[in-house]
């Protein structure tokens, strides 16, 4: 017998390099590289080098104006009071939802979901139509815009923070707190020394992530806060689309870029110190309310909860089916008809048509660079470049913290001329949207592909199936659910999305959002029956999707 | 030799730096019933997985019917391996666990079918065809996985601990039916297990391994701990 020994380095091995999974992790870096990262360095070029030349007063000037003062101080100030707001709602319903449990808790908390899950566009119009000029009932009538826009925030906001901060209270509903009541602590002293200590970096978490949800909020304060109010998301907009000062824009992007990446950070340190406290689920011990007032308190927190998330949304739809306070038809018929010649008019049905296509389009593209990006973190996952993993999974997640407007301003500023011309391409939109929904594909397609045991691919194997007959007949039906998940993501997505899409769509392909925006913009109770009309048909198969995918993911799941 | 296995100089590190397996030979014309013991980390399961292609060795080479396997894809090698916890599909009923190697050899539907009763009848499971995997016991769900593996006619049978998930009971009676079966097919079988009495039960050639060595070698308890030096083996063996 031959004993030389033939030297084989395993991670050298063949075919780690040229197997299916591993090749699939070209699609998302390629996506991300044309779409992502090169219209990034665009906004990064053109901050720096947009005058032609190395202009750095030109810059500094922009920059430190009175103007760009006041709008990056106001974005903080309004980020930080509806944080604060949001808060102030979510703590005490969050104490009552984690300590009780009470029949029709569970609806409760799905109706809590649904305002999180609406297009920004939606959100703004329902509360045009329950506190603007227009409202039905004069008393809640709101003069003020900044009042508005906290009110908003805190209805779009108040779920995240619900869900977040229920889950992990609950959780503590168990063995801790009955360990320190038996130790001699009261009600109140477990609160103060065990409760609140655990659940701080929950609270902090959350707070974190409204926080940047509120700074990077567009569509709210577009519609909202009228010509004279300002963030820094709304700025890079009218810089770029109507002064057409293309550098300012992009510095004020770099600006918003940086600060949303430091906020993201903040929120992950937090989260993960939360997650490390979380408690074993199955200790979880809710009582029943007993006493009148515990009765009281819970109908209280009912009663507050549902007019929170469904009065506003419950006037958009009372609104789109009511001309001179008698119930009509018009606007819904209105849809059909194309009225106006004006620029801004966005004919409705065409809105309906380009935003299915869009949806459509952008489910295909999100679903493909998703499953293969979650396939590739996967096949990593479990090989000796387990290290790839750790570095693909947050680069994947980071059209998550770079806003919608940032996405759209560098992909139209990159993306029109050679190498890659696609201005006059109609497939910049559903790219655009794509990439704000890739993220939601791979978080929905990777727990259920982390949850297939390791050896079930290696059975598959040994029964002689190839690599890609073992995603076909194993890893692909388990999964399917899943997958479905994400496609409703990203078609809901897609469908809402405004911030990338007033960049990125062309006159005459506008989708609905862009179409409520213009209706809201113009005066005249047909316009803003017509925005009601849309908005209310938007709402309606948003909730759907986001009710299906609820439906698709396992019960057991809680927390964002 | 036909249908012959040779491990030569096989060496396996794992990501540590530390040995999984050590300069390991071995031979097995065809048709051998060996059994492999050992604690727990003696290298028994990683063994199986370099036979199987699911590891590759860092240096020395697997042959088998005069072919270097060394990088041979799994799934081309014709192994059969059974599975310490089974591996069952979940989302496919016993009928198509039992048929899944059938169907990936691209046996015609009529055939296979024939195949999968033929299993079932072998293995006692009649009338569980249609049965989901989730409604099956320990015991059963271990007779298709045992079905499953030899659906295909495997050139070489591994079983891993198949008994080590199982009551007691079940396994004294589930050891029989196995050891019956191996004894009855023609081919080479290695069956892996920390159990000395299930060792000789299923193998007319046992060894045992530790760190990555094979150790002792022996057709009986008396043999095997005559060829190993030390006390600790008849410790291990209980004798």
């Amino acid at each position: 017998m031959d004993t030389s020994i033939i030297k084989l380095r395993s991670d050298l091995k063949p075919g780690f390099l040229t197997h299916p999974y591993v090749l699939a992790g070209l699609v998302p870096a390629c996506f991300f590289l044309v779409f992502y990262f090169y219209p990034l360095s665009g906004i990064f070029y053109k901050s720096f080098f947009g005058t032609g030349k190395f202009d750095p007063v030109f810059l500094l000037k922009g920059i430190f104006s009175v103007r760009m003062g006041r709008v990056v101080w106001f974005t903080f100030w309004q980020a930080a009071v509806s944080t604060l707001l949001t808060l102030a709602c979510a703590l005490p319903c969050s104490l009552v939802l984690s300590c009780y449990r009470f029949p029709g808790k569970g609806f409760i908390k799905i109706m809590a979901s649904i305002p999180f899950v609406l297009p920004a566009v939606v959100v703004a119009a329902a509360f045009q139509a329950c506190f603007g000029e227009n409202s039905l009932f004069f008393a809640f009538r709101v003069k003020n815009p900044i009042v508005l826009i906290f009110m908003a925030h805190v209805f779009y906001n108040f779920s995240v923070m619900l869900r977040i901060i229920t889950g992990f209270w609950s959780s503590l509903q168990g063995r801790i707190t009955e360990a320190a009541r038996i130790l001699g602590a009261g009600p109140f002293r477990v609160f103060i020394h065990i409760t609140l200590p655990l659940l701080k970096p929950a609270i902090l978490a959350s707070s974190a992530l409204v926080f940047i949800f509120c700074f990077s909020s567009f569509g709210i304060i577009m519609i909202l806060g009228g010509p004279l109010i300002s963030t820094i998301e709304v700025e890079i907009y009218r810089q770029a689309a109507h002064l057409f000062n293309l550098p300012l824009a992009s510095f004020l992007s770099l600006i918003q870029i940086s600060i949303t990446f430091a906020l993201m950070w903040v929120y992950t340190s937090f989260a993960g110190r939360a997650a490390r406290f979380t408690p074993d689920a199955e200790q979880i011990n809710l009582k029943k309310p007993v006493l009148l007032w515990e009765k009281i308190v819970i109908a209280g927190t009912i009663v507050f909860i549902a007019v929170l998330c469904i009065m506003p949304l419950a006037a958009l739809v009372i609104q789109s089916f009511s001309l001179d306070g008698k119930f009509s038809l018009v606007f819904y018929k209105a849809l059909f008809v194309n009225a106006s010649d004006s620029i801004f008019y966005v004919p409705p049905f065409n809105a309906v048509k380009f935003s299915v296509l869009f949806a459509g389009a952008a489910l295909v593209i999100a679903l493909v660079t998703g499953l293969c990006a979650a396939l590739f973190i996967r096949f990593c996952d479990r090989s000796v470049r387990a290290g790839w993993a750790s570095l693909f999974d947050p680069v994947f997640m980071l059209p998550l913290s770079t806003s919608a407007v940032t996405l759209g301003f560098g992909i139209i500023i990159t993306l029109d001329k050679p190498p890659l011309d696609l201005r006059t391409s109609i497939f910049l939109v559903p790219v655009a949207h794509a990439l704000v929904g890739f993220p939601f594909v791979v978080r929905a397609v990777l727990p259920a592909l982390r949850a297939i045991p390791d050896n079930m691919a290696d059975a598959a194997a040994m029964l002689g199936a190839s690599p890609l007959k073992i995603f076909k007949t194993i890893d692909l039906p388990l999964i399917s659910r899943a997958l479905a998940a994400g496609a409703v993501f990203a078609f809901t997505i897609s469908l809402g999305e405004f911030g990338a899409t007033i960049f990125t769509a062309r006159p005459g392909t506008e989708t609905i959002p862009i179409a409520i925006y213009r209706f809201l913009g113009q005066p005249g109770e047909m316009n803003h029956g017509q925005a009601m009309a849309i908005s209310s048909l938007l709402m309606l198969v948003t909730a759907l999707g986001f009710v299906v995918i609820e439906k698709f993911r396992k019960e057991s799941s809680e927390g964002f | 030799m036909k249908n012959e296995l040779v491990l030569d100089h096989v060496t396996r590190v794992f990501e540590d730096g530390s040995l999984a397996l050590k300069d390991l030979c071995l031979n097995l014309p065809e048709g051998t019933k060996l059994s492999v013991l050992g604690p727990s980390g003696s290298g028994k399961t990683t063994l199986l997985r370099l036979i199987a292609g699911l590891e590759t060795p860092d240096s020395g080479r697997i042959i088998f019917d005069g072919m270097v396997m060394n990088a041979y894809p799994p799934h081309k090698r014709g192994f059969g391996l059974m599975f310490q916890e089974f591996a069952l599909f979940p989302h496919m009923n016993v009928r198509e666990n039992i048929g899944f190697g059938l169907r990936m050899k691209g046996v015609a539907e009529s055939e296979l079918k024939l195949r999968v009763d033929h299993m079932l009848a072998l293995t006692g499971l009649e009338g569980f065809g249609n049965r989901s995997i989730d409604e099956l016991s320990g015991g059963e769900r271990q007779r298709v996985a045992l079905a499953r593996t030899l659906a295909p006619n495997p050139r070489l049978l591994m079983l891993d601990e198949p008994l080590s998930s199982l009551d007691r009971v079940l396994r004294k009676r589930l050891l029989k039916e196995i050891a019956k079966i191996i004894a009855e097919l023609g081919i080479t079988t290695i069956f892996v297990t920390h159990d000395h009495e299930e060792a000789f039960a299923a193998g007319n050639m046992v060894i045992i391994m530790n760190h990555g060595k094979i150790v002792g070698k022996g057709s009986s308890p008396e043999e095997l701990a005559a060829s190993c030096p030390g006390s600790w083996i008849r410790d291990f063996l209980g004798i």
